[in-house]
């Protein structure tokens, strides 16, 4: 997928004069090209369909119409990721931290608990909603950062663009995130990892 | 322990392939020699795999998204979204207000002002309501009663004015032929007329107690009533008899005074 933007970076340029001239065909070339990553780094923060197809639209709904700010010889991916990133964590903020309060997340002590109390349960998929819910348990930085490294395989360098900080703090926030994910997964894993 | 520390910050970014190549070496040497870095690596290694564990779902989803057919779906919306944000806001006030959710709104206000005109109309058109209000010119009592008293003063002040002139006429005809002629004409018509004017002036007297007025009115018309009751020929005697009676009772003073006192009553009123 990198390599199909980058392959496309020298078209950039002229496609978003277009959009800028309001090509809907250049537009749509875009979308076909980036639609996917913003897939990835929204469910992957989410882990939610639905949440993700709205950041994805958003993301492009915002592409349109901020497309005049957007600077010859800027990044455009590490632009357009910086316009999906903004929008997952207002998104964020505006609907799961309500969720939060009223409970309806999952605790990870819950999910363990059901998990031990049934032994003959998909390891697999017990592992994945263990990771799933500690991954919604990170900070918003430690997680979007875990999130662009990990799922959308970015540098360290492009997430400090995308995140706005320095390199070394990206990666001392990948680092924690690690730690942290770690810590709380560590209860479960140190039981049943084995085998997976 | 004191190296460890220092390894242990490049431990993730060696993890993800991102420890820069001058600090690879001494890392993997370390790594080599140091079995607490490498069970620490190992934990880690177990936390991306776990991440890692994700990746199916993240496949299925994304599995599940029709690619080829998004990017229209996204235009759409988005330059639909965008035409509707350029419109102005008088055709978005129009639009909304032409929404098909308001028709039965729109429905609803217009029963209601349907229903509100009728019974508007019946409730100001109403013949019995016209009935009931009646727009009845109502006069004040005081009103009407000062109007009689004014008319009954005009009547008493024109039957005293002409019964003056009667009056004069008859003490200042000199000769027999003159009170003859003037007799004629008297008891035929202005005497009869006079005293059934009387009759009109005695009710009003009466009701607005103007007894002074009366008591002339009463005297003028006991001598118009002696007058009409005699021959064409009046007897010497009895126009020396009538003469005393008005000399007597000073008539003419008493009318004149009269009169006066009418007209002055009715200035002070205005």
């Amino acid at each position: 997928m990198e390599r199909l933007a980058d392959r496309k970076n020298e078209d950039i340029s002229s496609l978003v004069e277009k959009i800028k001239s309001g090509d809907r065909e250049a537009f749509m070339t875009v979308i076909s090209l980036y639609q996917k990553r913003i897939f990835l780094l929204a469910f992957s923060f989410f882990h939610n369909r639905e949440d993700a197809m709205d950041i994805v639209q958003d993301t492009f709904l915002r592409l349109h119409q901020k497309i005049h700010s957007f600077r010859k010889g800027e990044n455009f991916q590490n632009w357009l990721f910086q316009i999906a990133k903004n929008l997952c964590i207002d998104y964020y903020r505006k609907n799961y931290s309500k969720r939060k309060e009223w409970g309806i997340e999952k605790d990870v002590e819950e999910i363990n608990s059901s998990l031990q109390s049934n032994h003959d349960s998909n390891l697999s998929s017990d592992l994945r909603e263990i990771f799933s819910q500690c991954l919604k348990k990170l900070a918003e930085k430690q997680r979007m950062v875990f999130v662009l490294k990990h799922y959308n395989q970015l540098k360290y360098k492009e997430i400090a663009q995308v995140m706005k900080i320095a390199p070394g703090t990206a990666k001392s926030l990948h680092f924690k995130a690690i730690q942290n994910l770690r810590g709380l997964v560590s209860p479960y894993l140190g039981e049943r990892y084995e085998g997976v | 322990m004191k190296e460890c520390k220092k390894f242990r910050k490049d431990l993730v970014a060696f993890l993800y392939g991102e420890l820069e190549a001058r600090r690879q070496g001494n890392f993997l040497s370390h790594l080599k020699s140091c079995s607490d870095c490498q069970s620490e690596l190992e934990k880690l290694e177990e936390v991306k795999r776990g991440a890692d564990s994700l990746n199916k779902e993240i496949e299925e989803a994304m599995s599940s998204v029709d690619w080829e057919t998004l990017p229209a779906q996204i235009a759409d919306a988005v330059f639909k979204k965008e035409e509707r944000q350029r419109e102005s806001w008088f055709k978005r006030f129009s639009r909304a207000l032409y929404r098909p959710q308001l028709r039965p709104v729109y429905a609803a206000l217009l029963i209601g002002i349907l229903l509100g005109s009728f019974f508007t109309f019946v409730v100001f058109r109403s013949p019995f309501k016209k009935q009931e209000k009646g727009e009845v010119f109502i006069i004040p009592q005081d009103f009407i009663e000062r109007v009689e008293l004014e008319m009954a003063r005009r009547e008493t002040l024109d039957y005293l004015e002409k019964s003056q002139y009667l009056i004069l006429d008859f003490v200042q005809a000199a000769s027999e032929e003159e009170r003859t002629q003037w007799q004629r004409e008297f008891a035929s018509q202005k005497a009869r007329n006079l005293l059934l004017k009387k009759k009109y002036i005695n009710q009003q007297l009466d009701r607005f107690q103007m007894a002074k007025a009366k008591e002339i009115c009463d005297q003028i018309e006991y001598l118009f009533y002696e007058l009409t009751q005699v021959a064409d020929h009046l007897p010497a005697w009895r126009i020396e008899e009538i003469n005393n009676f008005i000399e007597e009772k000073q008539l003419l003073l008493k009318i004149r005074l009269l009169k006066k006192e009418l007209e002055e009553s009715k200035k002070s009123e205005v």
